[in-house]
């Protein structure tokens, strides 16, 4: 608009310009996965439908995990446990499913509830601790990042449990059409993070928090409630991830899930969320998800080495957010 | 020119953006004198002390230093040039030990570079000892000290550094009378050495005291210089005020039409006051209640212990008759209160969100059902309440921090009509705003008080709470010094109050 008074715009002009500049955001992140695609596309294996469902299938459980860290990053915060949390949860849900006297159906039923439950549980432990004590999420999901491993380990003895209901194992390894159906569950699990945080008043003020705390504070808010929230909804996410590594590999392990907290910030950063907070979206997340999934694939399909593999994963997460600066700076201009 | 002087400062401007924060200074400082400078908040005295000390750079003017050009771009500059300050913040590093801030500028090495702890501790123990304070330990971590002794600390530091000239901006602020009796003696001793001591205070009782000169500042602009002994407290009270405006504003409002009580304090203290009587009062529908006082006379935390942002530790509220006792802001935004805080960007606004996104930030339920935001509502509430506070903007959907300061200001003051409230807390409303949006924000705050409103505002500029409101309560040392009615305003009679503390019981 360039009048420079506008008190009664017309009605029905909806636009919201922040809006606009997540999509401008979010597209610049597409353009790079795009190109991704299009560079690699050259090597002639890599846009064959069963290396797609393959990228698909491997970005799954990342996607679910930086879902669950986008929220937790948004208010400004961090959770280092996701990880060891995942491994908590999938050998309760294995142990769960392997109790004597259930039809496979109860088994899947409770052990995905019980997933869920433990997920949820270090969620609000870290929320609690973290907020009630003003001590920086950093510090405690570092701290629940070790209980959980531990517990995970003391629960099994250490042992790997394999035996799951066949119907279970068939499921995760489902794909309509090419897609996954874990895949799809998980884009299922976008669209409502994306809807929680851009349609209703809990999104909303989750990005007021974490742009700033005592503004939220200070306009009514309970910011105490908001960030266990927020670190509850990163615990069910991890128990639907554990559910969902449980049926992709059919295994729960105590030593799963090492690291995966680190390949889920870089899906967050990378899709364009702020680790100050308050700036940032699922679709973004999405996005940063997929760039990493397919830059892993398709550098093994260059023949790259593992360890070249994770070098350049490494530039590219720098890179990325050195590009934010830039956008940031072009978009404030 | 003063052939004598120092340091002479002539013409010395400096703007803000729009805002003119010097508008010609002039003073000269002679070797061995104790100046004063005084002035009203916002006159231009720490704007003047931070281009002296080289922290910003002044726009015009000049300043010689020992008869040669002075000019510093960094505070580095200044230090060399022998002019040391203690600024009215504190600039120590907590967790390192008393020693280490004392010497840090300057840290005694034994080769690779490698600290010299003896050394250290050693010059830390004189230089403390130099300013009378033997009892602290100067390996103590800075963290562990009181307030009144950090100061001591930050005084030993400055003193460290050869020095011409010392500027204290307000030092005795956080002193007790005994440490500032031991500040005077460090004065007298730094005087009887040929030191230049420039002497920022509020206090006029310690400026009487103390100083043998004394300069006023008053909007940017030095209005007077003395000898303290050709002057008195009132003339230097006059001079700060400046002339009378009250007469002209009085006519515009109409003050017997005061309803019923809104809100009633009785001995409410918040756990920054020293006073267990605490803060009373009556705020009533329709009424403009002003609070006027020196910065850190506790205006804004009685503002804050009202609302609940500090809880209040003791003493009682009533909303319309009925005692509250409010855990959080929310309980009291729910019980009909507004506050509009002092900063806007660190507590009023989010400032990379969309404007509508503000103006509801206070009132969101009234925007959803069942948790799911109505944009299409949101946008219109904030259309409405832009086009009532006659904001000016571009689309709802921009970010606030694209609005000018005064647009800013309406925003949060949309944020808080949005929830039809009873009672506004306002703390500085009009800071930082250009005078047209000002006036608007006059009008704006008359015709709510008009609606039966009540409003109680905080303001460092007396000619705002004398133009604005029907009576002004001045507040001192987190006490209500003094009560003043309409047809009564004048500047002079406020300042009286703020100082009255100073003149009758303050120290020495």
């Amino acid at each position: 608009m360039d009048t420079p008074e506008l008190t009664a715009a017309p009605a029905g002009s909806t636009a919201f310009a922040t809006t606009t500049k997540t999509v401008l955001r979010e597209a610049g992140i597409g353009i790079a996965l795009i190109v991704l695609i299009a560079a690699f596309s050259f090597t002639p294996y890599f846009l064959t439908a069963s290396n797609i469902t393959n990228i698909l299938t491997q970005v799954t459980i990342n996607l679910v995990l930086s879902i669950g860290m986008t929220f937790v990053i948004l208010i400004g915060g961090i959770d280092l446990s996701v990880g060891s949390v995942l491994a908590f949860c999938a050998v309760v849900a294995g142990t769960v499913m392997n109790l004597p006297g259930l039809d496979p159906a109860a088994a899947v039923a409770l052990a995905t509830i019980s997933a869920i439950l433990a997920g949820m549980l270090f969620g609000v432990l870290n929320g609690l601790i973290s907020a009630w004590w003003a001590i920086p999420s950093f510090i405690v999901t570092l701290g629940t990042l070790n209980i959980a491993r531990g517990a995970a380990l003391q629960v099994t003895n250490a042992s790997t449990i394999y035996s799951f209901p066949p119907a279970f194992n068939a499921f995760g390894s489902q794909t309509i059409y090419g897609v996954p159906v874990l895949f799809l569950i998980a884009l299922v699990l976008v669209a409502i993070g994306w809807f929680v945080l851009t349609k209703t008043v809990f999104g909303r003020v989750l990005y007021g928090i974490g742009n700033n705390e005592e503004a939220a504070r200070l306009a009514g808010h309970n910011v105490f409630f908001y960030k266990v929230a927020a670190f509850t909804i990163c615990g069910v996410l991890v128990g639907i991830g554990a559910i969902i590594y449980m049926a992709r590999l059919n295994i729960a392990s105590p030593i799963i899930g090492i690291g995966f907290e680190l390949n889920a910030i870089a899906a967050v950063i990378i899709g364009g969320t702020s680790l100050s907070g308050g700036r940032g979206s699922v679709v973004g997340t999405l996005l940063g998800a997929c760039i990493i999934g397919v830059l892993a694939n398709g550098l093994i399909l260059l023949g790259l080495s593992d360890f070249m593999r994770q070098m350049i994963t490494g530039f590219v997460i720098i890179l990325a957010v050195i590009l934010d600066k830039y956008r940031e700076r072009l978009t404030k201009a | 020119m003063d052939s004598t002087a120092v340091l002479e400062l002539s013409g010395v401007k400096k703007r803000f953006g729009g805002v003119v924060a010097l508008n010609g200074v002039s003073f000269s400082l002679r070797p061995g004198e104790v100046h004063a400078l005084v002035g009203e908040n916002g006159a231009g005295k720490s704007t003047l002390i931070k281009i002296l000390c080289g922290i910003i750079q002044r726009d015009a003017g000049s300043i010689s230093l020992g008869g040669s050009p002075y000019d510093p771009h960094v505070p580095g500059d200044a230090k060399k040039a022998g002019i040391q300050v203690v600024h009215q913040e504190f600039n120590l590093l907590p967790y390192l030990s008393v020693a280490e801030n004392i010497c840090f500028e300057d840290m005694p090495r034994k080769g690779f570079g490698l600290v010299d702890y003896s050394t250290l501790y050693d010059k830390a123990r004189k230089a403390l000892d130099a300013i009378g304070l033997r009892d602290v330990d100067v390996r103590r971590p800075v963290e562990s000290l009181g307030v009144a002794h950090r100061q001591l600390v930050e005084i030993a530091r400055a003193l460290m550094g050869e020095s011409r000239i010392l500027i204290l901006d307000e030092p005795t602020a956080t002193l007790t009378a005994r440490e500032t009796e031991r500040l005077f003696e460090i004065i007298a001793g730094l005087k009887a050495k040929g030191v230049a001591v420039v002497f920022v205070s509020h206090h006029l009782n310690e400026v009487f005291a103390i100083c043998d000169r004394v300069t006023v500042l008053r909007n940017g602009e030095s209005v007077m210089s003395a000898d303290i002994a050709a002057t008195t407290p009132d003339q230097l009270v006059t001079n700060m005020v400046g002339r009378q405006l009250a007469a002209a504003m009085a006519a515009s409002r109409d003050v017997d039409k005061a309803g019923r009580t809104a809100l009633s304090l009785r001995n409410l203290r918040h756990p920054a006051s020293p006073h267990a009587e605490g803060v009373s009062f009556d705020l009533h529908y329709g009424e403009i209640l002003g609070i006027a006082g020196l910065v850190g006379s506790g205006r804004t935390e009685l503002l804050r212990s009202i609302f609940a942002a500090d809880l209040p530790v003791s003493g009682t509220l009533e909303r319309d008759g009925q005692p509250r006792r409010y855990q959080t802001p929310k309980q009291a935004i729910r019980d009909g209160i507004g506050f509009v805080t002092e900063d806007r960007k660190e507590e009023g606004l989010i400032l990379d969100m969309p404007i509508a996104a503000n103006v509801t930030l206070a009132s969101l339920r009234k925007v959803s059902r069942f948790g799911l935001l109505n944009k299409r509502e949101e946008i219109r509430l904030a259309r409405a309440l832009g086009g009532e506070i006659r904001l000016k903007y571009g689309n709802t959907g921009d970010a606030v921090s694209t609005l000018s300061g005064g647009n800013q200001q309406k925003v949060v003051l949309a944020k808080w009509l949005a929830n039809n409230p009873k009672i506004l807390l306002l703390d500085e409303p009009t800071r930082g705003v250009d005078v047209g949006a000002k006036a608007e924000i006059y009008a704006l705050l008359r015709g709510l008080s008009e609606k039966g409103l009540a409003l109680l505002i905080v303001s460092s500029e007396l000619p705002e709470l004398i133009t604005l409101c029907d009576r002004i309560l001045v507040m001192s040392k987190h006490r209500i010094a003094g009560e003043v009615a309409r047809e009564d305003f004048s500047e002079e009679r406020i300042l009286n109050f703020a100082y009255k503390d100073e003149r009758n019981h303050g120290h020495p």
